[in-house]
Order: structure tokens, then C-alpha cells, then sequence
């Protein structure tokens, strides 16, 4: 979709999200979804990374807490069976951080494990305000990879010299994206004045039914500026989905074929249609194939959505 | 720098409180000779240092240089360092305590342990009895595997726990060096399980406070500025005040 055609939809539509006009917000339905390098993964709904027009699964995996389990051995198979499964239910995206303690190590024992270096869409983030290039090859020796999908900046640290340093890697064709990153809300400001003026292919926020601040003006301008949007802390961390645990779910759950609240939410965050990828992150491998058909089947529509968040903010 | 003001404490913790408890798990399971073998060298050296006026000020000081130099690198550097990038910045306080007490142990400085029935014992006393007896097993309490256990002299928490016990029993001028890394380490764990929303964190905290208050007390006493007298250094069973 071109740069105008964006304009117009938001224009036209004056509101940030119609399941209906998928087509028009970069969805690409199951069916027509690019096959997979595993021919059993299962179809799930793709969103367009706007600055390639390259579809991606519309979730992800967060390692933050989850994948630091250090030297243990027993939790990091753990973690390899939730790879596993993520993958297997047409799961890419996989984030990590030089901030996630062994996260990054233990991803690429993974990845190593399961042999599915080719089928990961990596995303990790630079987080430093002095040596950017060194910890960026640190990041690459523990995934055991050379290069990157997306970099972000870290919650937007060094981004003076770290910025200027992606892009400088993407130009030399060491990078596919570049991204900056932020979380609880914080440096809306500065992140929205490098959404302006930096070309950036990505950004990821904090946005969740009871956190909609991005809503107002973040959304509806990476939608405008042709920039994918990554979603952290989809459950709060996992207080959300902890809070509505035996919370029976609304009967228009059922509609949507959300089978837990879980998905419920993810579904609430995918049809938004500045929202390209959610990263929930999880220990258990059931929760990462669950997250997965989040992103299958039918997306709520604004009212319905609307819903979602109503019902939500009323239970937390 | 203004971009690392943005910041929350709850932001740096970066496991969760199973895989913390596992830490303890596998250690205890992997090195079992060793975690035995530093918890009763601390029994040892919490025996001889409740003694009155006991001559054994050299052995406590050279055992718990041994636990210090075991608890850095068995425990931190090993196990916690990988999931907790902070550590690395810490581990070297803990070469630091262990230096200092080899230097306490093999130089003719004036410390001396003993019960000395001040309330600054007492806190001491009470100390290694969290230390030892109560500490290790408050996860049998929440529910956890008696394997998980953090025992003194391989466990951070309990170890400089049981050090501030320890200090807190001595006397004389330079025992004040030995506090600075226990306390630190009690602060960071203390704010580590209070993100963690464990209520042990309340006990690291007391102690920093109990620690820092006896300290206080014995300096406004004499007892940590008063040098040891020649008599006292010869007999130490004149010690008690």
C-alpha cells in the first residue's frame, strides 16, 4: 500500500482499526499466506512491514524474564520446547536484549538445538551508551548468528550514536530493519520527533486494552509513516492475564473463536492496523501455540474491540 | 546520561523467582560436598566466635576468608552472574571481603571475637542465628524444596547475613573495614526480592538497619574506637566489659 493510500485510510476511516478492510491495513489472510519454510507449520495471519512490503506473522515471542535461565540446562530445553512450539504454530519474530541477562545465549542455544536458525525472523536491540558496535557483535556470537533482521535502540539509550550506527549497517547491507524501542510509556516525546524525522522501518511500545495511551497519537503516526509497530508487554508483563485468570470471558469471545483471554487480547492488539507483531513472552510451550492462533481465524472489529477493552478495564 | 533516569528498580529484574530458586537448586545438587563443607566451617566459626574470650580469632577469620572466596565464585560468578549482569559489578566486593579477612587473619590486628552480653551481641548472636537456622529453610515455609535451600557460607544472602553477625561479635578498631561489603550485598539482595515480592526481603533490610544502629552504638560506647590493651590483647578472657 502506497504512502497516500495510507493517508486516505486514516482520513476515510477516522478510526484506528476495521477487521473488515484487512486487505486495505496490510493483513494478509491464512489462506494466502506465504508458505512457510516448514510445510506443516499452519497458515496465521501476516501483517505488512511497510517500508518492504515483506509479510511477517502477526505474533511474536519476548524473551524478557522468561529466557534468562542462565546455565541451566533443564530450563534452557525448556525454552528450546517453547521455541519449538512457537515455531510450529507459524511463529517468527523472536525478541532479545543485551539487557535480558542470558536471554540472548539462550536463544541461540535454541535455536541451535532446534536447528531453526533459517526460520527465525531475529530482532534484538543495541542498549549501551559507549561501544554500540561491540555489543552488537556480542548480541550476533550469542545467537550464533552474523546478522540481524531488526536492531532497535534500547529504549532509545545512546540513540545519538547508536541510531547513526544501524542505519550505517543497513546501508552496507549488514541489516535488513532498524527500530527504536520503548516501554511503560516512557520518552513518548522524543520517540514520536524520531518517528518524524529518522526513517525508521520499526518501533516498539507498550500497548495493551488497560495501556492505550499509543492510541492517540503514536498509532495513527506510524501508521501514517509507513512504520511497523512492535508490541511489548502485551500482558502487562503477565499481571494482566494473571488478573483475568478465571474471569469467564465475555460471550462475544466466542465469535472471535478466542479460546482464552490470552487471545483475546492478542486479537484486540493485531487488529489494530498500525499494530504489525505483539511479542508475548512465555515459559510455557501450550501459551506460546495458544498466543500463535491468536493470530488465526477472525479479528475484532473497532466496536468490538471497544468491547474487549471495556470489559477488561472493568475486571482489573 | 538523562536517558537512563527513566529507569524503575522493577526494570532491572530480569528473572523470575523460579529460576532464582533453581540456582539454589542446582548448586546444591552439583557441589554438595562443598555447600556441607562451607556451612559447617561457618558452624565452626560461629561456635568458637560465640565462646568467651576464645583464642580462635584466627581460625574464624581464615574460614570465613575461605566462605567469602567460595560464596564469589561458586555461587555469583557461576550461577547468579549469567542471569544477573548486575553481579559482576558486586563480585569483586566479595574478593575485596576476602582479602580483608585473610589480611585480619594474618596480620597482628586488634579484633577479637567474643560474647560480650552488650545488646551489639546480642544483635550479632541473633544474626548468625538467622544465618544459620532460619534463613535456609523460610522457603520450606512458601513451599519450596528443602534442595533449594540457601545455606551460609554458599549462599550470598545467609553469608553476608551471617558476616554481619560475625563482625557485629568482634571488637576492635578496624573491624568496621569488614561491614561495607556484607551491607551492600544485603541492600542489592534486599531490592532484588522486594521486586521479586519475596517478604524475605524485609529480612535483609532489618538487618542493614540493625547492623548500621549496634555499629552506631558501639561507636558512641567506645567499644569500636577504644584500642585493645596490651592485658587485653594477652588475655582474652579479660574481654568482657
Amino acid at each position: 500500500m502506497s504512502e497516500i493510500d495510507r493517508r486516505n485510510f486514516i482520513k476515510g476511516a477516522g478510526a484506528l482499526g476495521l477487521a473488515g478492510m484487512s486487505a486495505s491495513i496490510g493483513l494478509t489472510v491464512p489462506g494466502l499466506a506465504r508458505a512457510a519454510s516448514s510445510a506443516t507449520v499452519p497458515d496465521v495471519i501476516r501483517k505488512t512491514v511497510a517500508s518492504t512490503g515483506e509479510k511477517i506473522p502477526a505474533v511474536g515471542l519476548g524473551s524478557w524474564i522468561t529466557f534468562n535461565v542462565g546455565n541451566d540446562m533443564v530450563l534452557r530445553d525448556q525454552c528450546a520446547s517453547v521455541v519449538s512450539a512457537f515455531f510450529n504454530a507459524g511463529g517468527r519474530m523472536i525478541d532479545s536484549s543485551p539487557m535480558y541477562g542470558s536471554a540472548q545465549e539462550v536463544i541461540g542455544y535454541c535455536l541451535d538445538k532446534l536447528g531453526a536458525h533459517d526460520r527465525v525472523f531475529s530482532t534484538d536491540k543495541v542498549w549501551t551508551s559507549g561501544d554500540g558496535a561491540g555489543q552488537i557483535a556480542e548480541t550476533a556470537e550469542r545467537w550464533h548468528t552474523r546478522n540481524f533482521d531488526l536492531l532497535q535502540v534500547h529504549n532509545l539509550v545512546g540513540i545519538n550514536e547508536n541510531l547513526p550506527l544501524l542505519f550505517r549497517m543497513k546501508d552496507e547491507g549488514r541489516l535488513r530493519y532498524v527500530g527504536i524501542t520503548t516501554s511503560h510509556g516512557r520518552r513518548t516525546d522524543d520517540m514520536i520527533a524520531l518517528m518524524k524525522n529518522e526513517r525508521l522501518d520499526f518501533v516498539q511500545v507498550t500497548y495493551n486494552p488497560v495501556d492505550r495511551k499509543v492510541e492517540e497519537y503514536l498509532l495513527p503516526l506510524a501508521y501514517d509513516r509507513g512504520i511497523a509497530v512492535i508490541v511489548n508487554r502485551p500482558f502487562r508483563g503477565g499481571s494482566l492475564t494473571q488478573q483475568l485468570e478465571g474471569e469467564p470471558l465475555p460471550e462475544f469471545a466466542a465469535d472471535l473463536k478466542a479460546e482464552s483471554w490470552a487471545q483475546l487480547i492478542l486479537k484486540y492488539l493485531i487488529a489494530h492496523p498500525s499494530v504489525t507483531c505483539p511479542i508475548p513472552a512465555t515459559t510455557n510451550p501450550a501459551h506460546a501455540a495458544e498466543n500463535m492462533r491468536a493470530a488465526t481465524g477472525v479479528l475484532p472489529d473497532d466496536k468490538m474491540r471497544e468491547q474487549i477493552a471495556a470489559v477488561i478495564g472493568v475486571l482489573v | 546520561m538523562s536517558e537512563w533516569w527513566d529507569y524503575g528498580l522493577a526494570d532491572f529484574l530480569l528473572f523470575s523467582p523460579r529460576v532464582y530458586y533453581r540456582l539454589f537448586e542446582t548448586m546444591n545438587s552439583v557441589w554438595w560436598i562443598a555447600v556441607l563443607a562451607a556451612f559447617v566451617a561457618g558452624l565452626v566459626a560461629a561456635g568458637l566466635a560465640m565462646r568467651h574470650g576464645h583464642r580462635g580469632n584466627r581460625v574464624i577469620l581464615v574460614l570465613l576468608a575461605l566462605i567469602w572466596g567460595w560464596a564469589g565464585y561458586g555461587f555469583l560468578w557461576q550461577y547468579y552472574q549469567p542471569i544477573n549482569w548486575a553481579v559482576a559489578y558486586i563480585l569483586p566486593g566479595f574478593v575485596i571481603e576476602a582479602v580483608l579477612l585473610a589480611v585480619f587473619a594474618a596480620r597482628p590486628l586488634p579484633l577479637r571475637f567474643g560474647w560480650r552480653g552488650d545488646l551489639t551481641s546480642c544483635v550479632g548472636a541473633g544474626l548468625l542465628v538467622m544465618a544459620f537456622v532460619i534463613y535456609p529453610f523460610v522457603g520450606l515455609i512458601e513451599g519450596r524444596d528443602l534442595i533449594q535451600a540457601e545455606l551460609f557460607g554458599s549462599a550470598a544472602d545467609p553469608t553476608a547475613l551471617g558476616t554481619l553477625g560475625f563482625v557485629l561479635m568482634a571488637r576492635g578498631t578496624w573491624r568496621w573495614l569488614l561491614l561495607p561489603v556484607p551491607l551492600i550485598w544485603c541492600v542489592f539482595a534486599s531490592a532484588t526480592l522486594w521486586v521479586m515480592d519475596q517478604q524475605v526481603a524485609y529480612v535483609m533490610f532489618v538487618a542493614v538497619w540493625l547492623t548500621i544502629f549496634s555499629g552506631w552504638l558501639d561507636l558512641k560506647n567506645g567499644v569500636t574506637t577504644r584500642r585493645l590493651t596490651e592485658a587485653e590483647l594477652a588475655t582474652p578472657a579479660s574481654l568482657s566489659d
